[in-house]
């Protein structure tokens, strides 16, 4: 499949969301997947899976996406769903300068730990809980009326700077307004190099399904083995 | 109050210590105590203490089973089992007593009876047995007719004649010799006795329990209900006629009427029948209690719910923010939880939870499951339920490292692969990760995954029959999905079979079928026969002999990701740091951590046994029935992760040479190199672990540590993190750049930051060299110095001049040629004039070599000072030409007696002034001190710049060494120190040792003291100073030795004892020098001036009393004087201070010269040495140091005095 080099060819990539705990990962899904928003959305107990496709221009991706708990104590879960993931969410709470810290960690972890080659992208959600984002969140915040204050308490700069240095991918997102949520999933989309997808369904793929778009190669041997070194379970 | 309580729980589990400390022993071979517990889910408080095979009639009356022999009831054999407070029947055979088998104690479900972990019988809290009668028996058998509380209220016990009342009683015939059932009675009857208090406390529990309401008595109809959860509130979930809640309901109180309720129930074939039906909404809340056993715990202390809220009330933690977070998303869509009433008891019951088991905290899903309990229970019955699941159902499900999650996971994935091979198989081809699946499943207990009333249903199964229900469950689901699952390719499709199959459990399971009873059949009836029947050989015993069998693997694989994520994230400093010294870091810091928790917890058992001698009874019991909670393991879940001072000294103990205590210490044994291969494993069998630093050294406790740990406790929570001790140890060992080296030194000493260190600091950065040193240095030291080996011993000779003068001893002269230069240089207002005069200084000191400059160099850097000095220097300078004419300095004959030139740099006499009862003396050795030093002046400040301190260390090359190689070098992050370092730094250490305990003892006397005088900071200082100056002394005699060395051999030898000797006296006079000091120290001088005066009188005292060899004393005193002098000279100018040095320089020079015999080498030395501690000890100092070369080889205290005097 990976000479599958039909117009508008479609693929389907594993993307994890990682961040801090009520930070707004299931909601950034659940806004990209049903273009909904629950005000209390139950925390998510080891990860949730959704899936939804991505039109681009040249070609379609589905994205596979692996929704982790948040909580401290599930980090050591997280290799388990991040293995072979081509994509990462790692989303903090633009209000909550800690998660931003913790956004760090995972960034860490994922570039040492997951698939070489993720395309990660780092996500400040709740802008609806600030005052117009120098992003243009001004557009999004109508929605938002009980939020008159300014709630921000990470600059964009500081998270833009260091998104820069570590080559990640960085938008401001607003959950709740959707937006910039469709556009993060987008631009993943867009970074995702076609010889990526193709190499990472490439040789030694397993054709167990039918349905093509959605294998995923073990990039790392056996699963057995693979699932030892990666997760801790 | 948490951590007390923390402790107690604590010490609680681990009374018995092959439970607490070997994890797979306990595993392996449970207590006796734990099966016995688990399998009649008593509290851990109980233990089996009598047991004996009997049959259990159970009367007609209350017999539900009419179809067998209704006259005499029903009957089942079974063993009778009697703890503390529980009399137990049941027809599963185990047994408990000592001889039994472990595979005896631990059959949990007898399938034949298709019945939970406790088969049929009872089991009744002894408060709960309201009479005990011996029946006649036919066959000289013992027969017990028992009758219980069950039904009867309070006030209807006192009415004891009300006739609707039918009294509970059930016959036991004891099987056994007569001796064993008297044995057994007799227990009964104490149990009993006992127990009768706890009447009053049933009948409160039962009091909530809703079938006391639903049997309640006629009169009693319009009584108010308990509280059996929100549904009564908010509805239950589902229809209740689809339930069929009121059939149940009906089915239950005749049960309830026939065999008990609550406390007093009797299981019989039906109950689990009736369970496995389902419970009516009103009664699951009880039933689940009574089945789990979490009723016993509220028995046990039916008021710790609402204490511990009350006791905790107000109070933050982490774990309070989670919940928080999550109390508005735990079932969201009943409609229960989106009411304040709800979420208020939700809140209530999850942080009540979080105090009682702080090292669980809270862990999302909790949330989920106490939300499902309190749609059923009250408050307090979700709490202990909770209590119950998190401790004995699921443990380790929600601890902070999750390992019981993992593990089940390990387990339900090998169960998988025996029961359904091709499933597994095509899971392992498509690459689908079970777990992921499956994860949620087991820790959220099913209630997030299926619809809730389903839910429910599983755990109504659960509760009686145990945690081996999740898997029965769990790969029923797999194989009724099997096909479609097959089919599946990858994790989104596995997921989403699975999906829709919970979604449609309410479906019929056979939609197609002709029969209309098949018709009816339910997917989710369906999975529960899969479930018990398909997978009935999965029961208690193979899931725990899974769950041992991978436990290892999964620790270890959460312990390395915790690891590796640790050290990931410990921040850019880390970066310094190579993996294998982040990795050996990270090891030694949880292996310490958990090192102390276990002594810790050892020591307390053993006062708690001790305690409990007295009912040695009962301890016994005890000991052997700690329930197990493992702790320690990182994988686990880190009970702490903060390292406290003491945990920093034993820490940097086993790295650092220099962190040992010199005070004797146990033998140590390797227990370093034990540590490496597992830290976890090498103090299970170590013997002296009631030391309080166990089997290894003690550490020593120094100004330097704590200056170290309060530096790298960077938010000053007085406790470090793995983070801040690597970053803290990355800036001293990361770069291994000399200069990163001595800024952090610098910065170590630059207490408010502003990039000066003063006259205090100065005393306390050379005495923490001398700390750090005083078991040898390490690293590449010297090249053209080969001969000096580490450790001193082997002193040979290059350059003919040394001799037998190792390292240390020259490291002595450095620090005190440090000292010396520190002060000189030391001189804010002029730093033009500063740092010229620094540089050439520079210049030459770097050029001078301690021990081979002759004195004309260090003479010729007087020289150099007092040039570059100005206009108020020029006093000082003309102030010191006259100290430096060296003789005199060296010559002065009395210690006691400054030298004229030094009285006038003293000129600040006012400090000196007013001993109140200080003697004349003193006053002179003040004068003297301040004579020697206008540094010593407290009113002329001085510091030294990082730039002079720089300058200063890189002067010397012992010191540049140091700071270059030695001290980085100096923490052995990957193979720690090995064998007993007080062996191998024999000769060196032995000294040194007694100085530093001399020193401290000094300085804490000196403390109080100073602190007295009233100079708060140079109180401290003055302290310090006495200690360092008191050390100082001890080095500045092996500085001399250098000099003299040049001399020869026999001169170094003599030198030597000498010094031991010195040693020695030094400690003996330190006291009294203290003593006075203290005296003096009321008096309204500086401290600095007490300080002064402790020199003064000591070296008078020493010298005078003790006359010759006592130079040693002298020395001390001179020392410590010196030190104060150094302080307090810090007023004078500091060209004062420098002009002092000089004429420290120059005396010593002098004293070199005139004094002593063998030239001015070792004049000089003895002037650095005597100038860098006593320096402004004045002269004093500077001539003891000289003086104790001397009089080494005088041999007699003359010398000593004389030199003193120089």
């Amino acid at each position: 499949m990976a000479d599958s080099n039909a117009p508008k060819p479609s693929s389907s990539v594993k993307l994890v969301l990682l961040g801090e705990a009520a930070v707004g990962k299931s909601s950034l899904v659940l806004r990209f997947v049903n273009n909904d928003f629950q005000e209390n959305k139950e925390p998510t107990i080891g990860a949730a899976f959704l899936t939804q496709k991505c039109n681009l221009p040249t070609r379609t991706i589905k994205f596979e996406i692996w929704d982790t708990a948040g909580q401290e104590r599930f980090a050591s879960l997280a290799p388990m769903y991040y293995r072979n993931a081509q994509a990462a969410l790692v989303v903090y709470d633009l209000t909550k300068p800690t998660s931003l810290i913790k956004a760090k960690h995972w960034v860490a972890e994922l570039q040492r730990q997951a698939s070489p080659g993720i395309v990660i992208a780092l996500v400040g959600n709740k802008l609806d809980l600030t005052n117009t984002g120098p992003g243009g969140g001004g557009d999004a915040d109508g929605a938002g009326a009980e939020d008159s204050g300014d709630a921000r308490k990470v600059t964009t700069e500081e998270a833009k700077t260091y998104a820069e240095e570590e080559g990640l991918l960085f938008y401001e997102t607003s959950a709740k307004t959707g937006y910039n949520v469709t556009e993060v999933f987008t631009a993943i989309a867009n970074a995702i190099p076609e010889t990526s997808l193709k190499t990472a369904r490439g040789p030694g793929a397993s054709h167990a399904g039918g349905r093509a778009e959605e294998q995923r190669v073990n990039l790392n041997g056996p699963r057995d083995s693979n699932a030892k070194e990666a997760c801790a379970c | 109050m948490q951590a007390f309580s923390s402790f107690v729980q604590k010490a609680q589990q681990l009374l018995d210590p092959s439970q607490g400390l070997n994890l797979s022993d306990s595993d392996r071979n449970p207590s006796k105590a734990s099966l016995f517990q688990s399998q009649f889910r008593l509290p851990s408080s109980q233990h089996p203490l009598y047991e004996i095979t009997a049959e259990l009639t159970i009367p007609p009356a209350n017999a539900t089973q009419g179809d067998r022999d209704r006259d005499r009831g029903y009957q089942y054999a079974g063993k009778l089992h009697l703890s503390e407070a529980f009399l137990c029947f049941s027809t599963t055979p185990s047994s408990f007593l000592q001889s039994a088998s472990t595979s005896t104690s631990s059959i949990f479900t007898g399938q034949t009876h298709g019945s939970g972990p406790s088969g049929n019988g009872f089991t009744f809290p002894l408060c709960s047995i309201r009479r005990v009668e011996r029946l006649h028996s036919q066959n000289f058998q013992f027969a017990l007719s028992i009758s219980t509380w069950n039904g009867i209220s309070q006030d209807a016990a006192k009415e004891k004649d009300r006739k609707d009342l039918r009294e509970q009683r059930i016959t036991i015939q004891l099987a056994g010799s007569r001796q064993a059932c008297e044995r057994f009675c007799d227990g009964l009857k104490k149990g009993l006795r006992a127990n009768v208090g706890n009447v009053g406390k049933m009948k409160q529990v039962t009091a909530e329990c809703y079938s006391e309401y639903l049997l309640r008595p006629e009169d009693k109809k319009n009584a108010i209900p308990p509280d059996a959860g929100l549904g009564m509130l908010f509805k239950y979930p589902g229809d209740p006629k689809k339930l069929r809640d009121r059939a149940k309901m009906r089915l239950w109180a005749e049960y309830l009427r026939d065999n008990g309720r609550n406390m007093t129930l009797l299981r019989q074939p039906t109950f689990h029948k009736l369970i496995r039906v389902g419970l009516p909404n009103r009664l699951r809340g009880e039933i689940w209690e009574l089945t789990s056993g979490s009723l016993y715990l509220r028995l046990e202390n039916p008021t710790l719910y609402a204490d511990t809220l009350s006791k905790f009330s107000g109070k933050e933690s982490l774990a309070i923010d989670e919940i928080e977070k999550d109390l508005n998303r735990s079932l969201p869509e009943y409609p229960g939880f989106q009411s304040d009433e709800g979420i208020g008891r939700l809140r209530r019951v999850l942080t009540a939870y979080s105090w009682v088991n702080a090292d669980v905290g809270y862990c999302q899903a909790m949330n989920i499951v106490v939300a499902a309990l309190l749609i059923y229970m009250s408050e307090a019955q979700a709490f202990f339920l909770l209590s119950a699941l998190c401790d004995r159902f699921v443990p380790g499900y929600y601890s902070t490292t999750m390992y019981g999650t993992l593990l089940d996971q390990k387990v339900f994935e090998s169960l998988v692969e025996k029961t359904m091979p091709i499933l597994w198989e095509h899971l392992v081809k498509s690459d689908v990760q079970l777990s992921v699946v499956s994860l949620p499943w087991f820790l959220s207990l099913y209630i997030n995954s299926m619809p809730l009333v389903f839910a429910f249903r599983v755990l109504d199964v659960f509760f009686v029959e145990g945690p081996k229900v999740l898997f029965q469950v769990g790969l029923a689901i797999l194989r009724i999905n099997g096909e479609e699952l097959l089919d599946a390719a990858d994790d989104g499709a596995f997921i989403s079979v699975l999906k829709s199959y919970f979604a449609s459990l309410d479906e019929s399971a056979h939609p197609k079928s002709e029969n209309p009873k098949l018709r009816a059949v339910t997917k989710f009836q369906e999975l529960m026969v899969v479930a018990f029947k398909e997978f009935s050989g999965i029961t208690h015993s193979s899931i725990t002999e899974l769950r041992l069998k991978n436990k290892d693997a999964v620790l270890n694989n959460i312990e390395s990701f915790a690891k590796r994520t640790a050290i990931r994230n410990l921040g850019p400093d880390s970066k310094l740091l190579s993996n294998d010294e982040l990795g050996a870091l990270y090891d030694r810091f949880y292996g310490v951590l958990y090192e102390r928790q276990q002594r810790d917890r050892i020591i307390k058992q053993e006062l708690a046994r001790r305690a409990k001698s007295s009912r040695s009874r009962i301890a016994e019991a005890a000991s052997e029935g700690g329930h197990g909670i493992e702790k320690g393991r990182v994988g686990l879940g880190p009970s702490t992760s903060l390292m406290d001072y003491d945990a920093f000294r034993e820490f940097l103990a086993g790295i650092c040479k220099w962190a040992i205590s010199d005070a004797p210490s146990t033998p140590r044994r390797d227990a370093v190199t034990e540590k490496e291969k597992g830290f976890y494993g090498s103090f299970r069998r170590s013997d002296s672990l009631l030391s309080p630093w166990g089997a290894g050294s003690e550490p020593a406790d120094h100004e330097f540590l704590r200056r170290l740990f309060q530096k790298w406790d960077t938010d000053s929570s007085s406790a470090l993190t793995l983070q801040k001790v690597v970053s803290g140890l990355a800036r001293i060992k990361g770069k291994r750049d000399i200069m990163g080296t001595i800024n952090y030194f610098f910065e170590l000493y630059d207490d408010d930051g502003d990039g000066k260190v003063d006259r205090e600091g100065i005393l306390r950065m050379s005495e923490a060299l001398l700390f750090l040193s005083r078991r040898g240095l390490e690293g590449t030291l010297s090249p053209s110095n080969s001969t000096l080996t580490l450790s001193g011993e082997g002193a040979n000779n290059d350059q003919g001049d040394v001799l037998g003068q190792p390292v240390s001893e020259r490291f002595l002269g450095s620090v005190s040629a440090f000292i010396r230069r520190c002060f000189e240089y030391a001189d804010p207002d002029h730093p033009s004039n500063q740092d010229s005069a620094v540089q050439e200084l520079g210049d030459k000191l770097a050029s001078t070599d301690l021990k081979e400059e002759p004195e004309s160099e260090q003479l010729a850097n007087p020289d150099a000072f007092a040039i570059g000095d100005d206009d108020d220097e020029d006093d000082l300078l003309a102030m010191d030409s006259p100290t430096s004419s060296p003789k005199a300095a060296a010559q002065r004959p009395a210690s006691n007696q400054p030298p004229p030139p030094t009285i006038q740099l003293n000129s600040p006499t006012t400090q000196l002034s007013p001993g109140d009862d200080i003697a004349a003396r003193r006053r002179v050795s003040k004068a003297q001190s301040e004579k020697a030093n206008i540094a010593l002046d407290p009113s002329n400040p001085l510091h030294i710049t990082l730039p002079t301190f720089r300058m200063v260390v890189l002067a010397d090359e012992l010191l540049e060494q140091f700071f270059e190689s030695a001290f980085p070098a100096s923490f052995h992050l990957i193979d720690g120190i090995a064998g007993p370092t007080s062996a191998t730094t024999s000769t060196a250490a032995s000294p040194l040792t007694t100085f530093s305990s001399l020193g401290f003892g000094a300085g804490r006397a000196a403390n109080p003291a100073a602190a007295a005088a009233g100079q708060g900071p140079a109180a401290f200082g003055a302290a310090g100073a006495a200690v360092a100056g008191a050390g100082g002394a001890g080095r500045g005699l092996r500085g001399v030795l250098d000099n003299i060395v040049t001399d020869g051999m026999r001169v170094a030898a003599e030198v030597r004892r000498r010094m031991e000797e010195a040693q020695r006296e030094l400690e003996r006079n330190a006291l009294p020098g203290q003593q006075s000091q203290q005296q003096r120290g009321s008096g309204a001088r500086d401290d600095e001036d007490d300080e002064d005066d402790e020199e003064l009188g000591a070296p008078p005292g020493a010298g005078s009393a003790g006359g010759n060899g006592k130079g040693a004393a002298a020395a001390a005193a001179a020392g410590a004087a010196g030190r104060y002098a150094y302080a307090y000279g810090g007023d004078a100018e500091r060209r004062s201070v420098r002009s002092s040095d000089r004429d420290l320089l120059t005396g010593a020079d002098a004293e070199a010269s005139d004094a002593a015999p063998v030239g001015d080498v070792p004049a000089i030395e003895g002037g650095v040495v005597g100038g860098g501690l006593g320096e402004g000890g004045s002269s004093s100092v500077g001539v003891s140091g000289g003086g104790r070369g001397r009089a080494a080889e005088m041999g007699t205290g003359k010398v000593v005095g004389i030199e003193f005097d120089g």
